[in-house]
């Protein structure tokens, strides 16, 4: 496990690619490891207390972690705990292992994730499981659980995997997905502008883009995008 | 230019124009020029080029570099802008998968030994833009071809059959675009696309003007050579990317039968590849770059640049707009369109080239098959960049070419149907080093009519390669990987005498000239006032005082006088 505490308030971001593997590295190699403070490129431990206890694939990220970035990108094994809030890109294009963020997520979160776990006990920003501009499709597979509140565009062209927002959440949610679910406990705006497939489940009141015709168990579309997508009310 | 004296010691040198063929010799460099030994003296830096190639810089003839299209490219993939190539530092931050930025299509084309670079297709009202981009490109010489089949004047012209006009229209237009040739891309279709329609034969009539692809290729050709161009007419042909085009192809470079030029071809056929399919749907599509390769191989008067697919993203984008509003609907990618006034258009989408797609390993296998029987000294390489692919792949067509046990191990990984559609799996040809690297220097120069690039005559400007390779030892069939690898990143690479790359790094940043074309003084320039006037007054958003671009406004221009 390796513990990491912000050494000082960021003045600018962090870009940190960081994974639990790097917890299995010996010690030297971790305070050496790369990360930009801004433009510059910078060693680990010139921005944070590292603290190492076995080899466990574990990191547990103390204090505010809000400027750093990409935390978490393409793990695939191991967990991560953030007691704090952390950075845009958490867990994006991960294919496994657990993210827990005790916090506030910020944007991106599980970007074009394939597999794993992302938790989030507060809120996140937008563009949850989305994904990135100029990509066919966001989040794949996995799960990404948010307790609180999030943003605008979550799940945007997804393939595949879950989201579930047990807050509300904002505008364009699952705007051109393909296949998944996501289902919101809250309100939200407009859903499913050029959905293809997939299901969006929510309880509390949302708005329907025109393209939708009303079936049996809900709404069907988008028509204009001839897609068989689901919008469904539950209890 | 660099008034530094080089002393290129002991290399290999191929050099097709001067048909030196793998002899050891020095090369002598002085004020950006290659000199006789006795020019040089006193401080000469030495480059020992001891068991490497010494050649030209590449010249590439046909990429798009530069201009709206491009532009738009970029702005339409973001994903494109995720590869970072070259922080900032020393030099300019490059980044792009395929679709660079401008410093770095400088930047790679230096890596791999390239020094000059020709924009394809600038639409004329998008002059100034192309130039000021081509201005951000370091590195490399350069030039840009505007855009003529689908422009006003020219139909109207060749309607009325007023080639006196139409010649003092090229010359004007040349010099107003400052563009260095005439480049027609799917004539007349382009036009009849802003009707909803396309010109798919060479006698389907071009809406409102009652004139023919046949007409316009066959006029352009006529002019061009009677004000004596550099380069030749370089066309695009109708019914690109349609099973069965092949004929079309032949029948349009038929046109150029009754035209000669004792310098050059009188008739470039571009990205030729997309023009040689066979069949008449995707359902039955087939390789006609057989019966291509015949025709040119058969006259005198046509070269060709391949066009070649290379595995993986591009980014389709031509003057075409009609025929990327087919690609659009066939792969479901994203697309854009162009239109500039009342010259012509253009389309983008992306594309990813997939081995194991049959239409995309049959496009792969055309283009090798037109590289390979095709006339090594009537055949160009190009991928059309960035239509076929990226040009830092050229090393890979350059192995290609070579190698028929590379093919075959490439042919393994790639869609069966090419083995009943094409005739590549047959083919035994193996072109020689020198061959390829006249199609990569000398030929590109000569169709270009470049006569100081593509060689290392005394006299030539000195822009040189030098590769890791020993034509002497090396056996491109069998050692395909060495020569792909030497070619990918050369020695050195040096550009008007001065040293730019050295094994993959940048040594130093330089700007090259913006070439350009003028031939006013060979037609009577004062019979398209009137004309002139008259059509911006009716038809252009904007006044013709603002139209086109000044010298003054080019970093390095360098006018090229018509005698
Ligand atoms: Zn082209």
């Amino acid at each position: 496990m390796l513990i990491l505490k912000p050494k000082f308030d960021f003045e600018v971001s962090v870009e940190m690619e960081i994974t639990p593997s790097v917890a299995k590295a010996d010690e030297q190699e971790i305070k050496d490891f790369e990360v930009y403070y801004g433009k510059k490129k910078v060693k680990l431990s010139e921005l944070f207390e590292i603290k190492k206890e076995g080899d466990e694939a574990k990191l547990v990220l103390e204090g505010d972690f809000s400027k750093v970035k990409w935390v978490g990108t393409r793990m695939d094994e191991g967990e991560i705990v953030v007691k704090g809030n952390i950075g845009d890109h958490c867990g994006a294009y991960m294919t496994g292992g657990k993210i827990v963020v005790e916090g506030n997520a910020l944007d991106w979160l599980g970007a074009e994730m394939k597999g794993g776990e992302i938790i989030v006990k507060g809120n996140a920003r937008n563009y949850v499981g989305c994904a990135y501009y100029g990509d066919m499709t966001g989040m794949s597979g996995g799960k990404i659980t948010v307790d609180g509140n999030v943003g605008n565009y979550i799940g945007e062209k997804m393939g595949g995997g879950e989201i579930e927002i047990k807050g509300s959440a904002g505008d364009f949610i699952g705007t051109e997905m393909k296949d998944g679910v996501i289902v919101i406990h809250g309100d939200c705006g407009f859903v499913g502008g050029d959905m293809k497939g997939g299901t969006i489940k929510i309880k509390g009141n949302f708005e329907l883009v025109p393209g939708f015709k009303e079936v049996e168990d809900g709404f069907e579309g988008d028509v204009n995008a001839g897609g068989k997508g689901k919008v469904v009310k539950i209890a | 230019m660099s008034d530094i004296m080089l002393h290129i010691k002991n290399g290999i040198v191929i050099d097709p124009k001067n048909g030196v063929n793998a002899e050891k010799m020095d090369i002598f460099v002085k004020n950006g020029k290659i000199v006789e030994e006795s020019e040089v003296s006193g401080e000469v830096k030495t480059i020992d080029a001891s068991n490497k190639l010494v050649v030209a810089g590449g010249f590439d003839m046909h990429a798009h570099i530069a201009g709206s299209k491009i532009n738009v490219g970029r702005e339409m993939r973001p994903e494109e802008m995720r590869t970072v190539r070259l922080i900032a530092g020393k030099f300019r931050a490059s980044i792009g998968r395929v679709l660079l930025t401008s410093p770095a299509i400088g930047y790679e084309y230096a890596k791999m030994g390239y020094t000059t670079a020709f924009e394809a297709a600038q639409p004329p009202v998008g002059a100034l833009h192309t130039h000021e981009e081509l201005d951000a490109i370091p590195m490399i010489d350069k030039a840009a071809l505007p855009v003529f089949g689908n422009w006003h004047f020219v139909l109207k012209y060749v309607a009325e059959k007023d080639f006196e006009k139409l010649r003092a229209f090229i010359a004007w237009a040349l010099e107003r675009t400052k563009g260095f040739g005439v480049k027609v891309v799917n004539p007349g279709g382009v036009e009849a696309w802003m009707y909803g329609g396309n010109c798919k034969s060479l006698d389907d009539e071009v809406p409102g003007f009652g004139v023919t692809p046949r007409e316009i290729i066959t006029a352009l050709i006529q002019e061009t050579e009677n004000l004596n161009l550099c380069h030749s007419v370089h066309l695009h042909c109708n019914n690109l990317g349609t099973p069965g085009n092949y004929e079309t192809t032949i029948e349009s470079m038929k046109l150029a039968s009754k035209f000669s030029n004792e310098k050059r071809q009188v008739l470039h056929v571009t990205h030729v590849q997309f023009n040689s399919y066979a069949g008449s749907s995707w359902r039955d599509v087939a390789s006609g770059a057989a019966e291509v390769a015949k025709y040119v191989n058969s006259v005198d008067n046509i070269t060709i640049d391949m066009g070649q697919p290379i595995f993986g993203h591009a980014t389709a984008m031509t003057g075409d707009a009609p025929f990327q509003f087919t690609l659009h609907k066939l792969t479901g990618a994203r697309w854009s369109n162009k239109d500039s006034e009342i010259e012509g258009g253009a389309g983008i989408v992306p594309i990813a080239y997939l081995p194991k797609n049959p239409v995309h390993a049959l496009q792969w296998a055309i283009g090798l098959e037109l590289g390979l029987l095709v006339d090594s000294d009537k055949v160009v390489l190009s991928t059309d960049y960035p239509n076929g692919g990226p040009f830092t792949e050229y090393p890979y067509v350059m192995a290609m070419l070579m190698s028929k046990k590379m093919r075959e191990k490439e042919l393994e990984r790639v869609s069966p149907y090419v083995q009943k559609a094409t005739n590549l799996p047959s083919i035994d040809v193996e072109k020689t080093l020198y061959e390829v690297i006249h199609m990569t220097r000398s030929l590109p120069a000569r169709v270009m009519g470049m006569d100081s690039k593509g060689h290392l005559g005394v006299g030539a400007d000195a822009d040189i390669a030098i590769y890791d390779l020993n034509p002497l030892e090396v056996d491109p069939s069998n050692d395909f990987e060495t020569v792909y690898k030497a070619f990918k990143t050369a020695v050195y690479t040096i550009k008007g005498g001065e040293i730019i790359a050295k094994e993959g790094e940048l040594v130093k940043e330089v700007w090259g000239r913006t070439f350009w074309v003028d031939a006013r003084n060979k037609a009577a320039m004062d019979a398209i006032e009137s004309d002139l006037d008259d059509m911006f007054e009716k038809y252009y958003s904007l006044q013709r005082v603002n139209y086109g671009v000044e010298e003054a406004w080019i970093k390095k221009p360098e006018r090229l006088v018509m005698g």
